[in-house]
């Protein structure tokens, strides 16, 4: 329930972002620079002058945007990927081959040779992240549509004659949901920090578009001389991620019936 | 066992070959021109059409793709243009230290993940559970650089405990590669705890159920002996398997933390491959990553069937 | 015990001033030999081939490897360094240079006549110094075994300098090294007559340069780059750290004894420290927005000027500077303070007008209807990214549309030799020791300046041996520069580096770092 409030408060500072920032996050300031926190500046500024309290707030539009897609999209090919794979007999080994071979893709040369190619943007870095977190959800779906195959209820719509797209979605994809939310509310917070990582790296959204990730990739050239301009930034992150998993847990907790019964 | 061990093994190929094929094609398809690098600032567009020539870049794609795989099965990986070497032998000298860092921080990993998992799992609900995995949450959300440049500022700079930067190989010093490794690992390792304790918790707790537990307990067992002996090594197997992912996700969040620590790795010299367009390194990079990821979790597999005797591979 | 330190202190201030004061070096006694001088810097060079390229920090490793002919003094002017000395023919048609007798290559071989005509003719070939030197030059050839002869087509004014700069510079190899390697190709063997050898190269982990025992110095006091050269390091251990807040943390925690290319934020902590000094490094670059001249939006002169009347420089530079006025200096001149040969003072120039009325109208007279401007910058130099994000707001307050691109230095270098890509990008100009060596003024660098007047200055500019008539063309084309805006002069930006306070000698008037002469106190 904590995790529902702290996540919503969040959602709300997103869409609220114009009425509740204090100054344009974009406007560059010379004059102010690396302001401490306090007075005009509630989080004190950038290395440009920007206020570091607008660009946590706008910067959750991206951050969130982000974070929200690719766990999106990475639970719906995920689960495509994984009921293909844990039904078909035939197709498992040639697309479990084919997720070793994702994964043993080097994340960050994928992301960057992405960025490189179609230039910094929100799109790229949630395209990007999403094919590199797909197959751990793919893995994951397969690994428990094997372990329900052979259950008994499984058995008992077979015999009645179930085609296996209905037993797919109606009896294997329900039991799936639990496992996919504990892993989404995980890819979630990987995917704010990856990108910042690629903002670290200068591959992520471009650099003047406020985001977490920037923020805290352009307060780390100063982090020993005005440690807020990461801190805050890194606050807001943390407590996300927070608030996302401790979903994650509770919605397991909601909807495991094994756990349920205790 | 051994037919599955080959099939295994077999399958690996066609996978490897895709994954070169798209690097290559990836890392060309990226603006950028390494001559132009190495030339510097002031040069001129003749003199690097001209150095361009002498490097074999002119020549167009496909045939320099069918040199590529040419080469790879005399085991040749080409040559790199910017450190004037075979990339078989850059990867060497970098594989070391890649391989110590990776390994020392899932020491750390496993040895904060696992107890933590453990001990929170016996105590459900208590305070002991919620502390750890809000400790371990903490460890999924801090940005690994954060993390390390503060490591660095506190112990090096501030107390002077251990040196901010640098390798030293294990052969030559062990003593000093300890000191140098310590910071590295602890900051990659505490990242990945987290996920490795989360699911070392719910193993544990799904374990914790069964009935022979319950039956171990109603014969009277102490809970310790319980918790810490029956249960222990069947959520180990899960456990296992998320080793095996961490090491794939360690060996690509190497990166950063090879160059906060400035330790010469794989994850440094892909990282500067891909910005010198260095393509030769950068495939070598990725074949040799891939190749280990693909053996690991053969390894992992192997693991299971040790583990837990009712996995046997037909 | 207490009076020995007073005594040491007050020794220090002394030596420190004699040091200032440029006059003299301190007591010999005070230098000791030996030692290991731990050196961070960014990266790792592409070559350590003097000839091949451009590449800053290929500069800063190869002269200690290399010497060339001349070498620049303090004022940046040549004096000689292999070359006892020269004569020119009446008609100034042919320079004949004396070389220094018993000067020996790293392999124990004796530097001659054979090995400078072979080295000279490769750096000809591929150097963009070279290469706009021997345009002028018909021949070269060894007379006998310590003269060479440089036969000119034309009088030239540019021989000695262009022999003098250290920047892919003329560096003598033995001759089997410099005829082995083509112009093109790069050379990986690495001999030259430098008072360090190259010992050990290991990518992304070192360099290691030992002193090189048989080393003949020159007799004259160190001046500038050149000079008398000792090698009081042992060893001198170049160490690529890319992470500059690690860099930073390193000489703190001595780790380094020097580090280089700081982040300039840092430089009150290392002020108050105890234990490191900061450097300023001078004059570092300029910076410069290039424009693309042969295709594009750009090409309308009127817009360039707008783009110049518009920008309001001071602000742009302190930021970038880290807010610390000892890091920038406001400059119209293209040669910068630091070369007072070609230094300018000319008033009435239109730079860093701030004239935002001028800058609107000129936009109107341009015809432009805010169509997307390409200004490419990349974040691996993170100044660049800095000025042009600051550059972005102030045109669009005046209402240009600035595409900002932000990409990798290797996508920006590959896009601007391609006119259809790009309208403008960001770069910095180092120090250009002659009105010959601007890049930006020739028609052949990224942005092609095809301005008929200003090449024909150039071309003047080599040609004219009278250092006076060469001034008043410089005059002409800086003031022309300023009417045609082939490029947007920033500020001079100033580098930092530390130094641990037992590393001793270092000049610090020298742009690029030089660790001859430099000492380890005990």
């Amino acid at each position: 329930m904590t995790g529902a409030a702290i996540l919503l408060v969040f959602v709300l500072a997103a869409f609220l972002a114009d009425v509740i920032s204090t100054h344009n996050p974009t406007r560059l300031v010379p004059g102010s620079r690396l302001r401490p926190p306090g007075g005009e500046h509630l989080l004190g500024t950038d290395e440009f002058g920007r206020d570091i309290y607008s660009l946590v707030i706008h910067g959750s539009r991206v951050s969130l945007l982000v974070g929200v897609t690719t766990m999106l999209l990475t639970s719906l090919g995920g689960v495509l990927v994984g009921l293909l794979a844990g039904f078909s007999r035939r197709l498992d080994a040639m697309v479990m081959r084919v997720m070793d071979g994702m994964m043993a893709f080097p994340a960050i040369l994928l992301a960057i040779a992405l960025m490189a190619a179609r230039g910094p943007g929100v799109w790229n870095v949630i395209m990007a992240l999403s094919i590199v977190y797909m197959p751990r959800t793919a893995i994951l779906i397969r690994s428990t549509v094997l372990g329900l195959r052979d259950l008994d209820y499984v058995q008992a719509a077979r015999a009645l004659g179930r085609r296996d797209l209905v037993i797919a979605f109606r009896h294997i994809l329900p039991n799936c949901v639990g496992p996919l939310l504990v892993q989404g509310s995980f890819i979630f917070a990987y995917a704010i920090l990856a990108e910042a990582i690629l903002g670290f790296l200068g591959v992520g959204v471009p650099p003047y578009v406020p985001s977490w990730g920037n923020v805290i990739a352009s307060g780390k050239n100063v982090i020993r001389e005005a440690f807020w301009v990461s801190l805050c930034p890194g606050a807001a992150l943390t407590l996300a991620g927070l608030s996302l998993n401790l979903l994650g847990d509770g919605l397991r907790d909601v909807l495991d019936p094994r756990l349920r019964v205790q | 066992m051994s037919s599955y061990l080959l099939r295994r093994v077999l399958a690996v190929i066609p996978v490897m070959v895709v994954v070169v094929t798209i690097v290559f094609f990836l890392i060309h398809l990226i603006p950028g021109d390494p001559v132009a690098v190495m030339l510097g600032p002031e040069a001129t567009p003749s003199q690097i059409q001209a150095a361009r020539a002498g490097l074999g870049l002119d020549r167009p794609l496909h045939e320099q793709l069918f040199t590529f795989y040419a080469r790879i099965l005399r085991g040749d990986l080409g040559h790199s243009y910017f450190l004037d070497r075979p990339v078989t032998r850059a990867l060497a000298e970098r594989a070391e230290p890649t391989i110590v860092l990776t390994l020392s921080a899932l020491f750390v990993a496993v040895a904060i993940g696992v107890p933590s998992g453990i001990v929170a799992a016996a105590h459900r609900g208590s305070w002991w559970d919620r502390g750890l995995m809000f400790l371990s949450l903490l460890g999924v959300c801090i940005p690994g650089f954060w993390l390390s440049l503060n490591f660095i500022f506190l112990f090096a700079v501030r107390l002077g405990w251990l040196p901010a930067a640098g390798y030293a190989s294990i052969w030559v010093d062990p003593r000093t590669a300890l000191t140098y490794m310590v910071l590295p690992a602890v900051s990659l390792g505490f990242n990945q705890s987290a996920l490795i304790a989360r699911i070392a918790r719910s193993c544990m707790l799904d374990v914790l159920q069964q009935d022979y537990i319950r039956t171990a307990r109603a014969k009277g067992l102490s809970p310790g002996v319980v918790t810490y002996v029956h249960a222990f090594r069947n959520a180990l197997v899960p456990v296992v398997a998320v080793i095996g992912i961490t090491t794939a996700i360690l060996i690509g969040g190497a990166v950063v933390t090879e160059i906060v620590f400035n330790i010469p790795g794989l994850g440094r010299l892909i990282i500067s491959a891909i910005l010198r367009r260095d393509y030769p390194v950068v495939q070598g990079v990725v074949l040799v990553t891939a190749a280990a990821y693909v053996i690991i979790n053969l390894l992992v597999d192997l693991l299971y069937a040790f583990i837990d005797p009712r996995i046997r591979y037909d | 015990m207490t009076g020995s330190v007073v005594f040491r202190k007050a020794f220090l201030v002394l030596a420190a001033a004699a040091l200032a004061a440029g006059t003299a070096v301190p007591p010999a006694l005070a230098q000791v030999k030996g030692g290991v001088l731990r050196v961070g810097n960014l990266g790792e060079p592409p070559a350590l081939d003097a000839h091949w390229t451009t590449a800053s920090i290929t500069e800063t490793l190869t002269n200690h490897i290399y010497e060339g002919l001349y070498s620049l003094d303090k004022d940046k002017k040549p004096i000689p360094m292999l070359a006892e000395g020269h004569t020119v023919s009446k008609d100034g048609l042919v320079y004949t240079f004396k070389l220094r007798q018993g000067v020996k290559f790293h392999n124990g071989k004796e530097m001659t006549s054979d090995d400078v005509v072979a080295s000279l003719v490769r750096w000809g070939k591929q150097s963009i110094y070279g290469k706009a030197l021997f345009a002028q030059v018909t021949d070269v050839k060894a007379v006998d075994k310590y003269t060479v002869d440089l036969r000119l087509k034309e009088k030239s004014a540019i021989v000695l300098i262009s022999l003098a700069v250290p920047n892919n510079f003329g560096a003598i190899y033995p001759k089997e090294i410099a005829e082995k390697f083509e112009p093109a190709v790069k050379a990986t063997e690495y001999i030259g007559t430098g008072p360090y050898k190259l010992a050990e190269w290991k990518p992304d982990q070192y360099i290691r340069m030992v002193r090189f025992d048989d080393y003949k110095s020159r007799n004259e006091k160190p001046n500038g780059y050149g000079g008398g050269k000792t090698a009081y390091a042992d060893e001198i251990r170049w160490v690529p750290v890319p992470e500059v807040a690690t860099r930073v943390a390193q000489v703190e925690t001595g780790e380094l004894d020097f580090a280089d290319d700081l982040n300039l934020d840092a430089y009150d902590r290392i002020k108050k420290s105890t234990a490191a000094r900061p450097i300023v490094a001078k004059p570092y670059y300029w910076l410069v927005a290039v424009f693309n001249k042969k295709e594009g939006l750009m090409t309308n002169q009127k817009l360039r000027q707008a783009w110049q009347a518009a920008i309001d420089i001071e602000p742009i530079m302190k930021t970038v500077a880290g807010g610390k006025s000892e890091f920038y200096r406001m400059d119209s001149s293209l040669a910068p303070v630091e070369i007072t040969a070609w230094h300018t003072k000319l008033s009435g120039l239109p730079w860093n007008e701030r004239n935002k009325d001028k800058a609107k109208r000129l936009l109107q007279e341009a015809g432009y209807k805010k169509e997307p401007i390409r200004f490419m910058t990349t974040q691996e130099y993170k100044w660049m990214y800095d000025f042009a994000l600051l550059t972005k707001q102030q045109l669009e307050d005046v209402g240009f549309n600035i595409d900002l691109q932000v990409v990798d230095w290797a996508t920006l270098v590959k896009r601007r030799n391609n006119p259809k890509e790009y309208d403008a990008f960001t770069t910095g100009i180092g120090a250009a020791y002659d009105p010959t060596h601007h890049v930006y003024l020739t028609a052949a660098w990224p942005g092609w300046n095809n301005d008929e007047t200003m090449l024909s200055i150039s071309a003047e500019l080599a040609r004219e041996t009278d250092p006076k008539k060469r001034m008043a063309l410089w005059e002409r084309q800086t003031r022309l520069f300023y009417e045609k805006v082939p490029v947007i002069r920033y500020g001079d930006l100033f580098g930092m580096r530390a130094a641990r306070n037992n590393v001793k000698g270092f000049d610090e008037s020298n742009e690029r770092l030089r660790f001859y002469n430099v000492w380890l106190e005990k």
